[in-house]
């Protein structure tokens, strides 16, 4: 618990340090248009982090998040070039996302196959079906309010993507950490066996959050194709790599069992800070990306480093 | 000749715990040499010291006379030290010849397989027996993996095979294949050491028998000179100053589980018992006697598949620890770390977590107070030591660990607690501690099975003890009249000479 708490800690000095350095280098940095944007530009990757969290906490992964967005976006501009309302395709899009969900739960919780290998399969399959619905050419013909809802302000400059990020946020913190399902989700991750001998629902847990995890992405693609106002076969693609990213950056552990939803939410915010001052340095994408990688790196090394610190010192005792 | 291994004064601790003591064992090329005790003696810690996984804490071992350590297993096998154990260690998609050959880094980078299979065959017809070195081996018998396991250790010159438990899983005509393979290493020169629980192996095979118990030393002598009783009585024998003291029965004569018939295939079977409320009704005998598989029967975890179970008069077909909880029954598993405890997580909530649906109020809000008072009340019940009760269970001593295991399951207010091996590796404080929690609950009222290798402990607490030995209940005592031997005879005897319930 401890050692948790220090590693948000720690994670809380680097996010006060980019923002920090951030501000000190740009004049632009700290101000509410390009907070709002740098949020923007990432909002349906963190949105779908959040939920990820659950899904790496258990114990499991979710790869095929990046194309149920892409399903649900790519059915969403089909359906509406087909002619039919945009509020009945945003309902099919998202029950899309749910039994995309449905489906993935059905192999990895009721044939037991690992999930690496389901949404592995799945990353493949809802993306083929996604290019099949919209092949290579775009669609942007949605109505005015759904290109509104992705680009005008909801609440002053805040548009919905954000409102809805930060009402997400809450309620995944509170739901992970302050509830009997939370409690579940962290003991089947830690230890299967234990959850299963005390009688714990370790099936019904992990299919009701792959079922989550469909339909936030699903939303998520909805929200990323109002933003940009129209679809292609390939949106979202690779997105699931940079969600994974900030959540193993919050100290979730990728064997499950450990983390917490606030490192998940500082590692986000840190990411961010960093993307968004690293571009007003106007630093490439690509370079952007590789000093990412190098932070996961990192993240993963330091508590291997602090350990084998500590068992030094130990020895030395 | 001179001995080949001689292990002197080797002592080796855990924690607290003195799993070897001063012990020593000579070994002598072209001899079988047995080796017997009681559960938890220190058999299994001897060999992993033997064998380089374990470095003694003090003492010598000497090889050819020369004394060597083993800073890795790498250092054992160069010795000409092998080890086989109980399941067999092999490749399953290699072949036979390639199992063999495994281990051997300075053959040729590019194999000559015509020579490769005839080499294996060589080795193996060297065991006196024949095996096709291309069959894969994961279509062999048990017997034969065992087989191909020797063959690798012979390969590499081993000139000193442990084998630990090697007939446990052995039908009678592959034990006696497997005598024949050790009687042709011992003509071969190679010294053997072997391990087993049934005694009547050791008349059949050994030249010299040792017995040790608490990790001590207790006899060697050549097998002529000794009795199955007398081995019994070596492996057994304590201090009486060392027995816990005895208390009366709480058992109120009224029926809460009646066993019939129990059965599952491969396992157990012929498995009939009653548990009175109040009476504590301990399960001993020998690790693979399957006492655990009726206990995982029982709370749905592997249910049985024949046989009826009645709880308080109700016939009952339990087939998850769900249904077994909320048919009051609690089962404290001996695998703290795989089966017990969430060891990342805290103290209260792995106290709490059988019994979520008490604590969650409207959305499944828990009630943490509500949690933290009730694990605190277990806490000064139990007399669990930790800094506070969110610290998580792994950083606990086994001990603690082991109440707050309890804590959990007393949470769940049971009719019947089944204890599987309540005190093992946890120091004498805190085993006295458990055995009062255990007759407290007793005199509350619950019906306790106790499934215990430590014969001090059951011969304490038990109202009955009832003898499984190979799957099936062999012999029931009365826990006041019970003694070390009668129940360690009835436990290790062979099949046919048991004369008790079978």
């Amino acid at each position: 618990m401890t050692a948790l708490r220090s590693w948000e800690g720690l994670l809380f000095a680097v996010l006060i340090l980019i923002y920090a350095v951030n501000a000190w280098n740009s004049p632009v940095f700290l101000t509410v248009g390009n907070q709002i944007n740098m949020f923007q530009l990432s909002v349906e990757k963190i949105i779908v982090a959040l939920v990820m969290t659950f899904v790496i906490i258990n114990g499991e992964i979710d790869l095929s998040i990046a194309s149920v967005m892409g399903l649900a976006a790519c059915a969403f501009g089909w359906m509406v070039q087909q002619g039919a309302p945009a509020g009945g395709a945003v309902a099919i899009a998202l029950a899309i996302g749910f039994l995309c969900g449905a489906f993935n739960a059905l192999f990895i919780v009721g044939f037991g196959i690992p999930s690496l290998v389901v949404t592995l399969a799945t990353m493949i399959a809802f993306r083929g079906f996604a290019r099949v619905l919209v092949e290579d050419r775009g669609i942007s013909d949605f109505p005015d309010w759904f290109d509104a809802l992705g680009q005008k302000g909801l609440i002053g400059p805040v548009p919905l993507a954000m409102v809805l990020f930060a009402v997400f946020a809450v309620l995944a913190y509170l739901i992970l950490q302050r509830t009997a399902f939370g409690r579940k989700v962290y003991f089947i991750g830690a230890n299967r066996a234990v959850a299963e001998f005390s009688g714990l629902e370790v099936r019904a847990v992990k299919a009701r959050i792959f079922i989550a995890s469909g339909v936030i992405s699903a939303l998520a693609g909805l929200l990323f194709a109002a933003r940009v106002g129209a679809v292609r076969g390939d949106i979202a693609n690779g997105f699931e790599l940079d969600v994974i990213t900030m959540v193993l950056l919050g100290g979730v552990s990728i064997f499950g069992g450990t983390g917490t939803m606030s490192g998940t939410i500082l590692a986000i915010l840190i990411v961010l800070a960093l993307r968004n001052g690293m571009a007003l340095e106007n630093i490439t994408g690509h370079i952007q990306t590789g000093v990412l990688g190098i932070l996961l790196i990192l993240s993963v090394m330091v508590p291997i480093i602090r350990e084998t610190g500590t068992r030094l010192i130990a020895r030395v005792r | 000749m001179p001995p080949v291994l001689d292990m002197r004064d080797i002592s080796k601790s855990f924690g607290g715990t003195l799993a070897l003591s001063r012990f020593s064992l000579v070994l002598e090329p072209g001899r079988i040499h047995a080796l017997v005790g009681e559960n938890g003696a220190g058999k299994s810690t001897l060999i992993k010291t033997m064998t380089g996984i374990y470095q003694p804490d003090s003492g010598e071992i000497l090889v050819d006379g020369q004394p060597v350590t083993f800073p890795g297993t790498a250092a054992a096998q160069r010795a000409g030290i092998a080890a086989i154990y109980q399941e067999p260690m092999v490749f399953p998609d290699l072949s036979v010849a390639e199992n063999i050959f495994i281990s051997h880094q300075n053959r040729p980078r590019l194999i000559n397989w015509s020579k490769l299979n005839d080499e294996a065959a060589a080795m193996i017809a060297r065991l006196g027996v024949s095996l096709d070195p291309i069959r894969a081996a994961a279509e062999l018998t048990l017997a034969e993996q065992q087989t191909v396991e020797i063959a690798r250790a012979i390969s590499l010159n081993a000139r000193i095979l442990i084998m630990d438990e090697p007939s446990a899983s052995l039908s009678d005509h592959e034990v006696k294949r497997l005598f024949g393979i050790a009687r042709s290493l011992r003509d071969q020169g190679v010294a053997v050491l072997y391990i087993s629980h049934r005694l009547e192996e050791i008349f059949a095979l050994a030249d010299t028998v040792t017995v040790m118990r608490d990790g001590k030393h207790i006899s060697t002598k050549p097998v002529a000179e000794v009795t199955q009783a007398s081995m019994i009585a070596e492996m057994v024998g304590r201090d009486m100053a060392g027995r816990f003291a005895r208390e009366p029965s709480k058992n109120t004569g009224v029926t809460l589980l009646k066993v019939s018939n129990l059965a599952k295939t491969g396992t157990f079977r012929d498995v009939s018992f009653t548990v009175n409320k109040g009476e504590i009704v301990c399960f001993s005998g020998l690790v693979g006697a399957r006492r655990t598989d009726v206990g995982l029967a029982l709370f749905g975890v592997a249910p049985a598949d024949a046989g009826t179970v009645e709880i308080a008069g109700q016939p009952v077909t339990i087939t998850s620890p769900n249904q077994a909880q909320s048919l009051g029954i609690a089962y404290v598993s001996e695998d703290r770390r795989k089966l017990g405890l969430a060891l990342t997580e805290g103290i209260s909530a792995n106290i709490t977590l059988p019994m979520l649906g008490k604590y969650a109020g409207a959305f499944g809000w828990l009630d943490r107070m509500r949690e933290l008072a009730d694990a605190q009340a277990f806490r000064q019940q139990l007399n669990i030591r930790a800094a506070n009760l969110t610290v998580p269970v792994g950083t606990l001593s086994g001990g603690n660990q082991q109440k707050v295991m309890l804590a959990k399951w007393l949470n769940t207010r049971p009719r019947l607690l089944i204890v599987d091996e309540p005190t093992r590796g946890i120091d004498v404080g805190a085993k006295a501690e458990v055995h009062q929690i255990l007759r407290t609950l007793a005199a509350e009222g619950v019906a306790i099975i106790i499934i215990s290798s430590d014969l001090p402990e059951v011969l304490s607490l038990a109202d009955r003890i009832l003898v499984m030995r190979e799957g099936r209940i062999v012999g029931e005592f009365a826990g006041d009249t019970a003694t070390d031997e009668s129940v360690m005879r009835l436990a290790v005897a062979a099949p046919d000479t048991v004369t008790g319930v079978a």
